[in-house]
């Protein structure tokens, strides 16, 4: 194993960890506010489709992008109906919208297969264009990538450092005392979700239009459910989420390069290696107390006319 | 007033998606209109409706088709409709009936028996998983014929035909192996399967035949179109020092755009399209070309000739192609592949030719026998010189 396949985990983590961030930042919204949001793996799948679909029909990545985010957006909100307004059971309402959101991406991305595009711009890391061209080549980003990191940290500042983040957690704690306290519960958990949408429907951009630059039904492949489990790995706190996206990621780069070293060991016991990873950590950390999930969370708020 | 403003939203919302989605996404008579993204200028099937067509009379034949795909994948999917659309080029008075993503199981029968049902008396089932469903259908119906792709099943009514892909791999193989500087050539495979395991062999055996120094990596991404994780096997590979990158999975389109950014030469398999994800750095590939023998095989319905027969049918046969070569192949390689499809085409080179070596030295194939055309669909092992696991 050469250096250069060394930092080849490195940059490939990088690549398939930005999508499992964006979305687990999503969904820490989410569960934050109190909501388990199960259908991210269709709200990824319509993201995909729907950015790709325009990119190709606008020839311009950065608006993808945005329809990528609008559609996320808009797929939570109608969970958001689902268990909000309808008091619908979010578990159940979460696997519909995955199985809705596999037939939908199939059928808005059906004439967008096949389709080429010019996915969103890579831009060298600074210092690094003077290396060769086989190693600097795997450390151009694009845009999202660049801002992963930012976004993180955004939403943690959001969430422990303003009044609406406070008033968000309080509702994933304890709904009524957030009412009491003046906050409207389904205002704030309609907020949550499109927002938490919107973060998946980007990285979910990003796998198909700035990393891999095609449209396949299921292109996802799970890594929807991924995030959900990476939500319990980084303990609901957006910055641990960075440090679990890239382990996660770094774990499927490293059992592909155990491969094309050609260390005897089969393939698919090599694929179990993130969630074997993923299930130490948990038993690691499991039942710390302080560290437990929002108190509220999966609950139906029945609202305080109740 | 929030919450009222929100159902109103939501249920536009919902109305939104819902009405598209009413339209089943894989029927025979499907056009790709969905409220949400309109139709665009990707080519897509023209509709059996022959509505422009001044033919009022009766079709002289209606073929169906069944595709586990999309047909625009650039892909297996689009190589097949490519070969009917041809059909229905060559012989106008054709009706096509198409069906995509059918599942490769009772689904597929019913699909079938709707076709059947519209007065399709030609069915091509396409995709391999497809055999079965569609055998069970043709026992039914004894008056229907079946032409399977890829698969042995035969009956009075059922025949299969299929290219040669082992041939085409090993001449892909020829040309890698000329345009390597590092001696290492890529394989993104999905899964170990005979069939792709054979394919990997022809490749490597074509490599040697022109470099002996020549290796094979592969990698298995466990999955037919995880997308992600054919970008991150063909830079893992890459990063081992592979310069020519080729694949196995039901789409190329990531593998390929992902080895032209890292500025490496890539090879495509199934449908010749794939040269379009790689103007700078593609070298050829190969595709499947059935249209002239689908067109035989309607002619021969529709005058009542048709005969079941086994046919598998290579690049001299017309069943199948070279992709034109990219712009940084010299003419030495294509020539030397010409030399080489002449040699299979004639039968004096013959590929899976004893001695033959497995990874771990043991003698598989002995010298002066040839490994029988039925094992090939068998294979578990990779000939010397292959570096991956088979198993």
């Amino acid at each position: 194993m050469s250096v250069l396949s060394i930092l080849g985990v490195i940059s490939s983590a990088i690549f398939s960890g930005a999508s499992l961030l964006y979305a687990t930042l999503g969904e820490i919204l989410d569960e934050r506010a109190g909501v388990v949001d199960l259908g991210l793996e269709g709200v990824m799948l319509v993201s995909a489709a729907t950015g790709f679909g325009v990119t190709v029909r606008t020839g311009n990545p950065y608006l993808g992008v945005l329809a990528a985010m609008l559609a996320g957006g808009l797929m939570n909100l109608l969970f958001a109906y689902l268990v909000v307004a309808r008091r619908a059971n979010q578990l159940a309402s979460g696997l519909a919208l995955m199985f809705f959101g596999f037939g939908m991406s199939a059928l808005i991305g059906r004439p967008y297969v096949g389709s080429r595009i010019n996915g969103l711009p890579r831009y060298s890391l600074p210092g690094l264009s003077d290396l060769p061209p086989l190693i600097s080549s795997q450390f151009r980003f694009d845009l999202l990538i660049y801002l992963a990191l930012p976004t993180a940290i955004l939403i943690a500042w959001l969430l422990f450092r303003t009044r609406w983040g406070l008033g968000l957690r309080a509702v994933g704690e304890n709904p009524n005392a957030a009412f009491a306290a003046g906050r409207d519960p389904r205002w704030i958990r309609y907020q949550a979700l499109f927002l938490g949408g919107a973060l998946a429907g980007l990285g979910a951009a990003h796998l198909s239009i700035a990393w891999t630059m095609t449209w396949g039904e299921y292109m996802t492949a799970g890594r929807g459910f991924i995030a959900v489990a990476l939500v319990i790995f980084s303990k609901w706190h957006p910055l641990r989420a960075v440090a679990g996206a890239l382990l996660f990621g770094g774990a499927v780069a490293f059992q592909l390069l155990l491969q094309a070293s050609g260390i005897p060991i089969s393939p698919f016991l090599l694929d179990t290696i993130p969630y074997v990873l993923t299930l130490l950590v948990l038993i690691a950390w499991g039942g710390t107390r302080k560290h437990a999930a929002p108190a509220s969370l999966g609950r139906v708020y029945l609202g305080a006319e109740q | 007033m929030k919450k009222s403003l929100f159902t109103v939203l939501c249920l536009l919302v919902i109305a939104a998606f819902l009405l598209p989605a009413c339209k089943p996404a894989a029927t025979p008579t499907a056009e790709p209109t969905t409220a949400v993204e309109p139709p665009t200028a990707v080519p897509v099937e023209p509709t059996e409706e022959p509505s422009a067509v001044p033919t009022e009379e009766e079709p002289c034949l209606i073929i169906g088709a069944i595709y586990v795909g999309p047909v625009n994948d650039a892909g297996y999917n689009q190589a097949m409709h490519d070969g009917l659309m041809e059909v229905k080029e060559n012989i106008a008075c054709v009706d096509l009936l198409e069906a995509e993503n059918v599942f490769e199981g009772p689904d597929a029968e019913r699909v079938m028996e709707n076709m059947i049902a519209e007065g399709a008396t030609l069915i091509f089932p396409t995709s391999f998983g497809h055999q079965e469903p569609a055998f069970n259908v043709s026992e039914n119906h004894p008056d229907v014929i079946f032409e399977h792709a890829g698969g042995w099943m035969m009956s009075g009514n059922f025949a299969n035909f299929y290219g040669k892909p082992p041939e085409t791999w090993y001449l892909m193989g020829v040309a890698a192996g000329m345009m390597t500087e590092t001696d290492k050539l890529g394989f993104v495979a999905a899964m170990p399967l005979g069939w792709t395991l054979t394919f990997v062999n022809a490749f490597e055996l074509g490599a040697q035949s022109v470099n002996p120094e020549a290796e094979t990596i592969v990698t298995f991404t466990g999955s037919w179109s995880d997308r992600a994780k054919e970008a991150a096997a063909t830079d893992a590979l890459i990063n081992q020092g592979v310069d020519v990158v080729t694949m196995h999975v039901d789409s190329p389109a990531t593998v390929i755009q992902t080895a032209e950014t890292r500025g490496v030469y890539s090879i495509g398999f199934q449908s010749l399209a794939a040269q379009q994800y790689a103007p700078e750095f593609w070298i050829t590939g190969a595709g499947f070309t059935f249209g002239p023998l689908m067109t035989g095989f309607a002619q021969s319905v529709i005058e009542g000739t048709w005969e079941p027969a086994f046919i598998r049918c290579g690049v001299a046969d017309g069943c199948m192609a070279v992709a034109p070569y990219g712009p940084k192949v010299p003419d030495a390689v294509k020539a030397k592949v010409d030399e080489v499809l002449a040699q299979l085409t004639a039968g004096t080179l013959v590929i899976f030719q004893g001695p033959l070596v497995d990874q771990d030295g043991a003698l598989r194939v002995a010298e002066g026998e040839v490994l029988a055309e039925e094992e090939l669909g068998n294979t578990d092992w990779f000939v010397k010189g292959v570096i991956g696991q088979p198993q």
